[in-house]
């Protein structure tokens, strides 16, 4: 062993066995969510929508991946009567994960934050090395969001990631479509 | 005391930030600005970020935040002592293998050394057209960051882990395990007061691995060793591109560079995650 400045040992203590090997948290519940996305808003009107198979074709055909499910947890954000944004709750299922995510969209359609509510792996986690992106702030339905242009796909998101951008996009759609005339 | 736990999409990874304090949540905002700026300062796929700039301007002094000027040294410092193991002016072989975008300028050279980064008082200059990458480093520099900032909101403890650069500060020990080439996972310890990163190299060739998408280059005639290589350091940054040294230098030198230049290489061919 070679010789080094520090005794590294001092900064990896002994640990008796884990308890759990897989990767699970919850971080926010949706309230808690809520406050932090929109922290000016008094009101959550609930305006859960429900997609007939027409509907989840034309977002499928807008956003180009598949809407899931046929009903969509949507809440509309107020102070005093008007209108703040959009607060969405959805889940994306990656290769070993789930991941349940709210996302805030002002009125004109841009995306106000991101914040992950729990985050499970079905059989562990593994480390990602991923490369940057732009973050999802400021996006609009008018930028560019192809994952070939905007994320290289080699260099680029992890899949899981990936898959969090696609529900990005997917519910920028759904407010176009849906909600941005309500 | 309290202690919360949140996590972001950021960096193209999972950004997840906890913290230990009167105010955890004042602590969490503080850190997550932090990732956020560093993004947009030194994102390569970014063609409005700094680094942007600075890549379509060789030859020209480019106004830049102080923190850009830090990296960029720490870069240098970090190529010049690893003897180009680790390299950050190899932006141009990644363009032109369509691994990173191409936002213009001119052609660029496939690689550089340290000597092509010059920098100034919040200045910066490319004395060739190579284009800088930051992939290796910046990261793990974010990291810190971030951890410098909820330390400042007066946090007792806190960590910040971007998809597995991760760094634990103050009176928090976090459980850290390595998953085997077979799978099976091995606890490791857990980390206090230090930083760990893990960077994967494939065989030349290999098909992307979509959980591993990260490609390094590999000075000429040195392939990176397959595997994945995880480092611990007292920083993040230093972490992050000293697993790109682990993956690059021979296996006679490895141990002994890593430890030369600040780091510990932890178990060879595995990877370490936290278990928290």
């Amino acid at each position: 062993m070679t010789r080094s400045p520090h005794d590294w040992r001092l900064f990896l203590l002994p640990m008796a066995a884990l308890a759990s090997s897989a990767h699970a948290a919850d971080y926010l519940t949706v309230a808690q969510a809520q406050v932090l996305l929109f922290p000016a808003a008094k009101d959550f009107a609930d305006q859960t929508l429900k997609f007939d198979d027409a509907q989840r074709n034309r977002i499928k055909a807008a956003a180009g991946v598949r809407q899931r499910t046929a009903e969509q947890k949507v809440w509309r954000a107020e102070r005093d009567g008007q209108l703040l944004g959009w607060f969405i709750v959805d889940e994306v299922i990656g290769k070993h994960e789930f991941i349940t995510y709210a996302m805030a969209i002002s009125p004109d359609g841009h995306v106000l934050g991101v914040e992950i509510l729990s985050y499970r792996e079905t059989h562990g986690g593994q480390v990602r090395d991923a490369s940057w992106r732009k973050h999802f702030a400021g996006k609009t339905l008018a930028d560019r969001f192809k994952l070939d242009e905007d994320v290289p796909n080699i260099s680029g998101a992890t899949l899981s990631c990936r898959n969090v951008m696609d529900g990005v996009k997917r519910l920028l759609v759904v407010h176009k479509l849906f909600l941005a005339k309500a | 005391m309290r202690e919360l736990r949140r996590m972001r999409p950021l960096l193209g990874t999972f950004v997840e930030v906890g913290a230990r304090g009167l105010n955890p949540a004042k602590a969490l905002d503080a850190a997550f600005d932090c990732i956020v700026e560093a993004q947009a300062r030194w994102s390569f796929q970014d063609p409005d970020s700094e680094l942007s700039r600075l890549n379509a301007r060789p030859g020209q002094a480019v106004p830049v935040h102080r923190q850009t000027v830090r990296v960029l040294r720490l870069a240098g410092a970090l190529m010049h002592g690893s003897g180009g193991l680790f390299d950050c002016t190899v932006g141009g072989a990644l363009v032109s293998q369509g691994v990173l975008p191409d936002h213009g300028g001119p052609p660029p050279l496939a690689r550089g050394d340290a000597s092509d980064i010059e920098t100034g008082h919040r200045w910066a200059r490319l004395r060739r057209p190579v284009r800088v990458t930051l992939d290796g480093i910046a990261k793990g520099l974010a990291v810190d960051a971030a951890i410098m900032a909820l330390r400042k909101t007066g946090a007792q403890a806190g960590w910040v882990n971007a998809g597995g650069d991760l760094r634990v500060w103050g009176d928090m020990a976090l459980p850290l395990h390595r998953r085997e080439a077979d799978g099976r996972l091995t606890p490791l310890g857990a980390l206090r007061g230090a930083a760990v990163a893990s960077s994967r190299a494939q065989s030349p060739g290999a098909a992307p691995d979509p959980c591993f998408p990260g490609r390094l280059v590999a000075p000429p005639g040195r392939p990176p060793q397959p595997g994945v290589w995880t480092v611990m350091a007292r920083t993040a940054w230093r972490a992050d591109a000293l697993t790109k040294v682990a993956a690059c230098a021979t296996p006679v030198d490895r141990e002994k560079l890593v430890a030369m230049l600040g780091g510990f290489l932890l178990g060879g061919q595995a990877h370490a995650m936290p278990s928290a």
